[in-house]
């Protein structure tokens, strides 16, 4: 059997991974800045929005078995302009694993560590990254399903927080109205990323295409409810009034608890929640590299992983200041949109009116 | 083989770095902090930082090293502070912070906001108000801390040990946070009055909005944790006076201990937009102490039972019209207003119409236990 294949039950542990990452901490005060306390509303809508995508993306994969995302742009688009697209896509996936590493930093250097420099922290998560992709989808996919438990340990952190709540904050339900909900959901798709690594790892996953199409949709079922968790929670822990102020919900929550070993229990959370966005900042990082061998014609990605860490790294350094990381964060987000949630479907459309369809190559 | 032992080994090297140290012995550890505003306007901070002294015969003992600056605000004096002692001030293991009473008056959020904004400071740390000034809570020399905890240590426990009694409500520097921003719920801190070589917990300083508003003091302050909705805590007794004219002033007396406290809350906004507001409590209860005996009686049982049911509803009408008085609002009226009556909250300036509202408690006591004599 080929190394590179990936189980469909290791699928599921793939896009839980890449799709839980640094949105983790800001999720519940970004989209209560637009949705007030109705935000979590926003969120399963988007959950919902998030689910055409993910039916798009199956849908053109399984035209095309086998097949990244990369192969499958030439296909449709025909040769020149396909490689714009492969070109123009590669461009995307790298600037989401840039962000990633620009909002890790900044949260690092907010909360634990002052005084080392940022690059530092930067250049030591992209060397992890370069490490993990050097290494096959399936050794990938094992690493995502090995850290996977330590989200129940993050998930029983915060059901910590159920010993003060006030229920009553989270009422009265739906007064912001229903297009304020609509307009939130647009930052909650941006934080539900990560299924469309599937465009790549679908290529790798062996299984029936119902059985692929199921474990993506529970992926993300289970990362929207699990955020919806977290930023309800939120959202009755701290006033309407107060949220305002704190950025990082999540963490502000937890520092207020100390138990008898650990004071700082935000810093607990903080340790295993980096874990989980290197494994975000990985997944994309994979599909990025495997971007860069398809436009030069590589015989193996691992040759270009250095590289694209450096290059990442390098670029990640540059906002330097807070404003400058929400312009980035912000434009990224809006690219994100059209690239990873709209585009699919448009795809689907072009490959299902020009009938672009491939056979599957039954390889044992 | 050999190269991947290689890079090992220099990793161990390159990732053990640590620019972000901070060592214990180049820090002074903050266990309590006082503030207070002088009369220009100018913040005082006091804090305390333990050492410890190594005495003869093996055993620890603390002094207690007193240290004050004032400044235009909170952190401003804390950095004046910073260069005054010769290691660097850490606040991120402070136990108790004081607020001097007249300071409490005044904005309390603009100088808790450092607390709030800091990612090192201690969350948790208990927070309390005092009578005089909070410099002189810190710095004076009371008989316990004198011998062998440190003033952080000390203050801590008697706020500890009075909401172990159901004196103060529990509550810690973020618990408050959420109530300092809701308009329709406030909250109460312990209130410390400081005598010759003991600091007293007296009973809860009760705010309204940012600023201090009053107090209540005694076995009432016991009265109004029951009505926060407390279950229960270790010991949560009171005294009550509940009958009049008997031979020996004591038997007027009874005491008992509160096993479970039950709360019915609600909020009423009638058609005409008339507030309503009625608290239920079903308390059960064990008499620690009726010197007039004779417990085996179901009547004398039931009389008590009224009489103590009658006080304690007395007790706590009276404790929420002064609430409405100082127009403090701790249970969260306004809260439930705006959760369940939205468009009344609209309409309303709850400010303005808190103390106005009808506003009324019950306490039904059952007895279920009375010590191992009848």
């Amino acid at each position: 059997m080929n190394k590179h294949t990936i189980t469909y039950r290791q699928l599921f542990f793939v896009i839980v991974q890449t799709q839980i990452g640094v949105g983790i901490l800001s999720l519940p005060f970004s989209l209560f800045t637009i949705a007030k306390i109705d935000g979590w509303m926003s969120l399963l809508l988007a959950g919902i929005f998030v689910q055409f995508s993910i039916l798009a993306i199956w849908k053109l994969c399984e035209r095309f078995p086998q097949q990244t995302i990369f192969d499958i742009l030439p296909k449709i688009m025909g040769g020149k302009l396909g490689v714009v697209f492969n070109f123009l896509y590669t461009l995307h996936f790298l600037f989401i694993t840039v962000l990633i590493l620009i909002l890790y930093n900044n949260i690092v250097s907010k909360w634990i560590f002052f005084q080392t420099p940022g690059w530092v922290i930067i250049f030591t998560l992209a060397m992890v990254g370069v490490y993990f992709i050097s290494s096959t989808p399936r050794e990938l996919a094992r690493f995502f399903m090995l850290v996977t438990p330590l989200l129940l340990v993050l998930f029983f952190f915060i059901l910590y927080a159920y010993t003060d709540v006030h229920f009553l904050y989270i009422l009265p339900m739906g007064e912001t109205g229903f297009l304020t909900i609509l307009k939130g959901s647009k930052d909650a798709v941006i934080s539900l990323l990560g299924f469309d690594a599937a465009l790549v790892f679908l290529a790798y996953t062996n299984g029936t295409s119902t059985k692929k199409l199921k474990v993506i949709s529970f992926a993300s079922l289970c990362v929207t409810l699990f955020y919806c968790f977290i930023i309800f929670t939120t959202y009755i822990f701290f006033n309407p009034m107060e949220i305002v102020i704190v950025p990082e919900p999540v963490l502000y929550m937890l520092k207020a608890f100390s138990f008898k070993i650990i004071e700082r229990t935000d810093l607990i959370f903080l340790s295993l929640w980096v874990v989980s966005v290197a494994t975000s900042f990985i997944g994309y990082l994979f599909v990025t590299v495997k971007g860069v061998q398809k436009i030069l014609s590589l015989k193996h990605h691992k040759k270009a992983a250095p590289y694209l860490g450096i290059v990442v790294g390098i670029i990640a350094t540059i906002p330097s200041s807070k404003l400058e990381t929400l312009m980035w964060s912000k434009y990224i987000g809006m690219t994100s949109l059209i690239l990873s949630v709209f585009s699919p479907i448009l795809l689907l459309l072009l490959a299902a009116i020009r009938n672009k369809k491939e056979k599957e190559v039954i390889s044992s | 083989m050999n190269q991947k032992g290689l890079i090992l080994f220099c990793s161990l090297f390159l990732l053990s770095g640590c620019w972000d140290q901070s060592l214990l012995s180049e820090t002074k550890l903050i266990s309590a902090g006082g503030i207070d505003y002088e009369n220009d306007g100018k913040v005082i901070s006091t804090v305390a930082v333990p050492q410890a002294i190594a005495a003869e015969s093996g055993e620890e003992n603390v002094a207690n090293q007193i240290f004050s600056t004032s400044g235009f605000t909170a952190r401003q004096s804390r950095l004046k502070l910073d260069r005054e002692v010769s290691e660097r001030l850490d606040a991120s293991k402070n136990l108790v912070l004081v607020f001097g009473e007249k300071t409490a008056k005044k904005d309390i959020y603009l100088l808790l906001d450092v607390f709030y904004r800091d990612p090192k400071s201690s969350l948790n740390a208990k927070l309390a108000i005092t009578k005089g000034k909070a410099s002189d809570v810190i710095s004076t020399k009371f008989e316990e801390t004198t011998s062998s905890i440190g003033v952080g240590e000390y203050l801590r426990d008697i706020i500890r040990s009075a909401e172990e009694s159901a004196t103060v409500p529990e509550e810690n520097i973020q618990s408050i946070c959420p109530l300092l921003f809701d308009p329709g719920q406030d909250f109460a801190l312990p209130y410390l009055v400081p005598r010759k070589d003991v600091v007293d917990v007296e009973g809860i300083a009760l705010f309204s909005g940012h600023k201090m508003a009053g107090t209540i003091t005694g076995p009432d302050a016991v009265i109004y944790v029951l009505l926060t909705g407390e279950k229960s805590t270790i010991s949560m007794a009171t005294t009550k006076k509940i009958l009049k004219g008997q031979k020996e002033n004591i038997l007027n007396y009874a005491s008992i201990k509160i096993k479970k406290n039950k709360r019915d809350f609600k909020v009423n906004v009638s058609s005409d937009g008339k507030i309503s507001a009625h608290i239920d409590l079903k308390t059960k209860v064990v008499v620690t102490e009726y010197p007039s005996d004779k417990l085996g009686d179901e009547k004398v049982l039931k009389k008590l039972e009224k009489n103590l049911s009658r006080v304690m509803t007395k007790d706590a009408t009276k404790i929420i019209k002064q609430l409405q008085e100082m127009n403090s609002d701790p249970f969260g009226v306004g809260r439930k207003v705006m959760a369940f009556h939205y468009p009344t909250w609209k309409k309303i300036k709850w400010s303005e119409e808190y103390p106005k509202i009808n506003f009324t408690a019950s306490v039904d006591v059952e007895i279920i236990g009375h010590g191992i004599i009848e």
